[in-house]
């Protein structure tokens, strides 16, 4: 197989998936909480924060990869902290992960608010009538209920992120250490006999994509199973 | 100390002023009055899912609102059991899970109630596993009402538990709630707008209408006045006996109502005790002695209680052993020289009542 497949084609491929399901699991624990916030209360600045999340969609992807580059430089707003920590962003693995999580985090922000808005709040006011508390009301009431959000939002995020490419461009370069799918293809675009790797590349994508559907439909078949009819 | 003690002003943007004062010591008190006349925002206060702009609640001398002191207790913190219209079950939830959904709760105030026993009493057994989705009107509202039991409540809140059933269902859901309110004791105040559920079930009866309190007191104090006896819409008055016992005479079903004999029309077929017969006042004929030829069945003797006046008609209590309500004319009141004591016998035919 690795005759066949080199190994370069292989470390992009396992690169990818491990950014994308960086990404998941980074930006999870921030849309969450957000989208709740978002579907269900009215707070100052609710619209800054709405367009602030949503950006990173209307903006052309290299653009955001250089605000993102100014932010985490070494010089950068951010860059300047995370320099005493030894954190490193720009032009490093971890920038894919930054790249595609700002740029996935509007599709993920969108699902899993619109599952939270599915929900009928009535139903967590009737939880906190039986003596659950708000958090416990979110964790047993609401987050189930807007599984189905949550599950959309993470597959979009991951699929977002494996074909990451303008910001990631702008931020991180292209080296041989942090060549992702897409990054990979666009360097062998001009190299003589890439061809066929090109190919080998497009089909892991194909699959990959694939699967990721695949598998959101099967979560998704499991929670209906387990609720029946629930209407 | 009053087990429950509200006062509370709430002004709605659309203009809807809710002003209400009452309070209750009684095991089952009713809010009764037409639909929008602040009921819903009552029991929602005491909830705890709505903030009142101005007042106090205190349900078994602890504090709930408190408006001036800037209190304001949350839900989960109230001990207080709802059971709302539409039910509201976990549609992700099994009926046991959603059964058990409260009752694992700490800080709750009220009595533990075993879940067997709620279970046994709501005839429950065997839904458990089911989802919510798949039961039926009747079956949801009594796992909303096994729930908000075992959540362990100082006080229940029934909000129209019946309204959303037909009146078959509501019949028999009307007979789980008296087995609760009998077996478990936990103090409830439920919210209707059918005299026969208040009269039924209540011991004391709260009438409101317009955001205010009209009346308070039992059910004589509160429903037998001139103002509700008037009624003509979905308020209006209804005769609720109590039955002792049925018995088959062969050719139909025939009841014992203290010591009088009814006879139930063909096809009414008891569910269930308890029993009630129910029929409307406007059914009732008074008659002086004992009157003959007549077909109507039906035949109560008793002694003149009260007449009241309404703008509608005049109303007589006639006590039976229990009280009867007839509704006739005012020329009649004249011509039969009803007043309180005089004995009468009511007419009521058979096809008249209904078996509840």
């Amino acid at each position: 197989m690795s005759a066949w497949i080199d190994p370069g084609t292989w470390s992009a491929v396992r690169l990818s998936l491990l950014v994308a399901a960086s990404v998941v699991t980074v930006s999870l624990p921030v849309a969450v909480p957000l989208g709740y916030a978002l579907a269900r209360s009215q707070f100052r600045g609710k619209w800054l924060i709405e367009v602030a999340a949503n950006l990173p969609l209307v903006l052309p992807p290299v653009v955001v990869g250089w605000a993102l580059l100014v932010l985490f430089q070494p010089e950068g707003a951010l860059g300047r902290l995370l320099l005493p920590l030894g954190i490193r962003v720009a032009f490093d693995w971890k920038g894919l992960v930054v790249a595609a999580a700002v740029m996935s985090f509007p599709l993920l922000l969108r699902a899993v608010r619109l599952g939270f808005e599915s929900v009928d709040p009535r139903l967590e006011m009737a939880a906190r009538t039986l003596g659950a508390s708000r958090l416990a009301t979110f964790l047993t009431i609401s987050l189930p209920l807007a599984r189905r959000g949550v599950i959309a939002g993470c597959v979009l995020a991951f699929a977002r992120s494996l074909g990451e490419f303008g910001a990631t461009v702008m931020l991180v370069s292209q080296r041989e250490s942090t060549r992702t799918i897409p990054l990979l293809i666009y360097s062998l675009r001009d190299r003589v006999g890439g061809e066929r790797q090109i190919w080998i590349l497009v089909a892991v994508s194909v699959v990959l994509a694939g699967a990721a559907l695949a598998g959101s439909e099967i979560l998704e078949r499991r929670a209906r199973a387990g609720r029946v009819e629930e209407s | 100390m009053s087990r429950l003690t509200f006062d509370c002003r709430h002004r709605f943007r659309g203009g809807f002023e809710l002003a209400a004062t009452f309070d209750s010591d009684a095991n089952v008190t009713a809010l009764f009055g037409p639909s929008g006349s602040g009921k819903t925002t009552i029991l929602r206060s005491i909830a705890g899912v709505l903030r009142p702009h101005h007042g106090r609640i205190e349900v078994s001398g602890r504090t709930l609102v408190d408006t001036a002191a800037a209190l304001h207790v949350a839900p989960e913190r109230r001990s207080i059991g709802v059971v709302f219209q539409d039910q509201l079950l976990f549609p992700h939830l099994t009926v046991e899970a959603n059964l058990l959904y409260g009752s694992l709760r700490p800080d709750r105030c009220g009595q533990a109630v075993d879940y067997q026993r709620v279970v046994a009493v709501l005839e429950l057994g065997g839904l458990e596993a089911r989802r919510p989705a798949s039961l039926s009107g009747g079956e949801r509202q009594r796992v909303a009402l096994g729930r908000a039991m075992l959540s362990r409540p100082e006080l229940l809140l029934l909000d129209e538990p019946l309204a959303a059933l037909d009146a078959a269902l509501k019949d028999r859901i009307l007979v789980y709630l008296e087995r609760v309110v009998a077996e478990f004791r936990i103090p409830t105040l439920f919210i209707s707008h059918s005299q026969a559920e208040v009269r039924r079930l209540a011991e004391r009866v709260v009438i409101v209408e317009g955001g205010r309190v009209l009346a308070q007191g039992t059910a004589s104090e509160t429903l037998d006045q001139p103002g509700p006896l008037a009624r003509r819409d979905a308020l209006r008055p209804v005769n609720l006996l109590r039955i002792d016992e049925i018995f088959d005479h062969g050719d139909g079903f025939q009841a014992r109502v203290g010591e009088h004999q009814l006879l139930l029309p063909p096809g009414e077929r008891p569910g269930g005790p308890p029993f009630y017969v129910q029929f409307e006042p406007a059914e009732v004929t008074l008659a002086l002695g004992e009157p003959a030829g007549l077909s109507v069945r039906n035949r109560l003797q008793g002694t003149v209680r009260q007449v009241v006046d309404t703008p509608t008609g005049v109303f007589v209590a006639v006590d039976c052993g229990q009280i009867l309500w007839a509704e006739i004319t005012r020329e009649a009141v004249r011509e039969l020289d009803l007043r309180p004591g005089g004995p009468v016998t009511c007419l009521v035919k058979t096809h008249s009542l209904r078996l509840v």
